[in-house]
């Protein structure tokens, strides 16, 4: 009996994780078209993509902190400065009268990646901190979340830079598919893919895990653990700003509070999905399970007629719920 | 020679923030001498209180290696509750007992998520941030978004009226708090027992420490200040508002790092901390003052926070040999 079970084999702790999380969506999702009036039809679903779009591109790289070990609470931030500086490298230098239509005047591609590489300067602030100075990474991102919003608002002096914009900056934002599947949707899909590969696929995506898993085994058996974290920082504050790009695009406007308050939800989705924060354990696919979970509640509620001061209570209710039942599942998983 | 100038650095980062906090008013004073005008520091200091009284709080919790991220969302949610219930006619006495009630009763569920459930701090506490908050607003009327109207006579008392030197009442309570829990963290076992938790859990649980429990108490602690802040706040401004602890969290973990707690526990001051809560206000207030916009703030904590830490490191550093 033991050696059948054996050799059939199980699945993996994480697969199991990511499977049971799904069905809890299928379900959600089937309670929602049941009783929510207009919920099933292709209007509300798309606009469920694109609403989780953007949340999902950061969480990619927030789980992979995460299960290194990690914290990356600036992503929020340097949202806001994507857009706000993308915005202003490319602003006409001669725009009339007040100084927040005014800008740097560059090319939009060149403003694009002088906008990326800022962003990615945060990031390698973050990495410096956390890899050199061995400080908590919570704080350290803490930190550059705030300087990061701090410098976008002061660029746009609380507001936001909409004016003399060239024709190209909302291209991207006007961009669609079907209906509402925008240019944050296609990059969604294609990011979550290629982050799946690197994830199962690829031995920087095992070195990952690794190191969540056990940071002094991973550095004796040779994995050079602050350049593979300093790589996330990096690649974190670089997707970051991105999305900061194209959510000012599809404003048509570099606006300051762009991107508030979403390093808290994406770290709230990552582990709703089932990511753990001890880290070691955990998929990109957690977190876009877990968006759609929160965003079908969300939406059912909002649809309902509750008011969506609800749904700070249904975040929070919901993350506690999920962690508990997932530590119990996992806890009675092998009896 | 060695002794001597380990010495020295040892005391350079134990005097470090009050440096600071010279530096600061310094500062600012000599830019505008408005700074210094007696109406203006009877403001920071009023403005203060809140964060004082919740930091005491947050520090013994960071030293015990926890953390406590839903102290703004308790300061909200209990000057909304405090105003609900002063308008339903409870008067002062029960008004103020019950929101203290509540107090203790949110810090014994950050607790019972941290020490029953055994979840980590900080996602405890970021539920519990999000589940205060999201009552605080469900309690709010949607329009107005505020609770007010109708008050008693005499709500601004407690954190308006002169007392003594023209400084409220309440900021009187928050000076005695803050000798208090001074007191507790040096002296009482409640303070020995903190940092050794936050040292090393386990050799703490081992040596009989009965860690869930002192762990515990420290949130109701903190829940209770951060009722008897959200009282104050209410009281100055005469409103329930569900957003005035916005940011907080923030504020308090820059003030404890400020006063050289170290964010992994064992090490902290009350007092180092109240001192750094004194540096965050005066930042804030003194920029009004000196009529640098408000969106200035976030870059400024950023940069505070962030210096902060790495002046800190570097000390520890050259502190350890």
């Amino acid at each position: 009996m033991l050696g059948r079970k054996t050799v059939i084999g199980k699945m993996s702790n994480e697969s199991f994780i990511v499977l049971s999380m799904f069905g809890v969506l299928i379900i959600f999702f089937i309670a929602a078209s049941l009783l929510v009036p207009r919920f099933f039809n292709i209007q509300t679903i798309s606009n469920q993509l694109s609403q989780q779009a953007e949340l999902i591109i950061l969480a990619i790289f927030v789980t992979f902190l995460l299960v290194s070990g990690n914290f990356d609470l600036s992503v929020g931030g340097i949202v806001g400065l994507g857009a706000v500086l993308s915005a202003y490298f490319c602003q006409s230098p001669t725009g009339a009268g007040m100084e927040l239509a005014r800008g740097l005047g560059m090319p939009y591609g060149v403003a694009i990646v002088a906008t990326l590489a800022c962003c990615m300067f945060i990031g390698a602030i973050n990495a410096f901190f956390v890899t050199r100075l061995k400080v908590a990474s919570i704080i350290v991102t803490l930190g550059t979340m705030s300087l990061a919003r701090g410098i976008a608002l002061i660029i746009t002096q609380g507001s936001q830079r909409n004016a003399g914009l060239p024709y190209v900056f909302k291209k991207f934002g006007e961009f669609s598919l079907i209906g509402t599947i925008n240019a944050s949707v296609v990059l969604m899909i294609i990011l979550v893919i290629i982050a799946l590969i690197i994830e199962k696929k690829t031995v920087f995506g095992r070195k990952t895990y690794y190191i969540g898993a056990n940071p002094v085994a991973a550095k004796l058996s040779g994995i050079k653990v602050e350049k593979h974290i300093s790589i996330l920082y990096l690649s974190s504050s670089f997707l970051a700003g991105f999305v900061g790009v194209i959510m000012g695009s599809i404003h048509n406007a570099g606006i300051s509070s762009l991107g508030e308050g979403f390093e808290f939800d994406a770290l709230v989705i990552t582990l709703l999905g089932g990511t753990s924060i001890f880290g070691g354990f955990g998929s990109v696919m957690c977190a876009v399970v877990g968006a759609f979970i929160l965003g079908i509640v969300s939406t059912s509620l909002n649809m309902l007629g509750l008011s969506p001061d609800i749904q700070t209570i249904v975040k929070g209710g919901i993350t506690l719920i999920a962690i508990l039942s997932q530590r119990f599942a996992l806890d009675h998983r092998t009896t | 020679m060695q002794m001597q100038s380990n010495f020295t650095w040892t005391t350079f980062k134990n005097i470090f923030v009050f440096l600071v906090l010279a530096l600061i008013v310094i500062g600012f004073s000599a830019v505008s001498l408005n700074f210094l005008n007696p109406a203006n520091i009877v403001n920071i200091l009023r403005m203060s209180i809140p964060i004082l009284l919740v930091s005491c709080g947050a520090t013994l919790i960071m030293v015990a290696a926890q953390i406590d991220l839903s102290v703004g969302s308790m300061v909200s949610l209990s000057g909304v509750v405090y105003c609900i219930l002063l308008k339903n006619g409870f008067g002062f006495f029960w008004g103020t007992l019950l929101t203290l009630g509540l107090g203790i009763l949110m810090g014994y569920i950050n607790g019972l998520l941290v020490m029953r459930l055994r979840i980590v701090p900080v996602i405890a506490t970021l539920v519990t941030l999000y589940l205060f908050r999201g009552i605080a607003w469900t309690l709010t009327p949607r329009q107005i978004g505020l609770i007010k109207g109708n008050m008693p006579e005499g709500i601004n008392d407690f954190a308006r009226a002169p007392v003594f030197l023209g400084l409220p009442a309440a900021f009187y309570v928050a000076v005695a708090v803050i000798v208090i829990m001074v007191i507790v963290q040096k002296k009482t076992v409640l303070g020995k027992y903190t940092a050794a938790i936050g040292g090393n859990m386990t050799a703490a649980e081992l040596s009989g420490i009965n860690v869930v429990w002192i762990i515990w108490i420290l949130y109701m602690i903190t829940g209770f200040l951060a009722a008897i802040g959200g009282i104050a706040r209410a009281s100055y401004l005469s409103m329930g508002d569900p957003m005035t602890g916005n940011l907080m969290e923030l504020e308090v973990i820059i003030a404890i790092l400020l006063g050289g707690t170290r964010f992994y526990g064992g090490e902290g001051s009350v007092l180092k901390t109240v001192v750094g809560a004194l540096i965050i206000m005066c930042v804030s207030i003194g920029m009004t003052v000196l009529w640098i916009p408000p969106y200035w703030q976030s870059f400024a904590k950023g940069i505070v926070l962030i210096g902060t830490v790495a002046v800190y490191t570097l000390i520890t550093k050259k502190v350890e040999g």
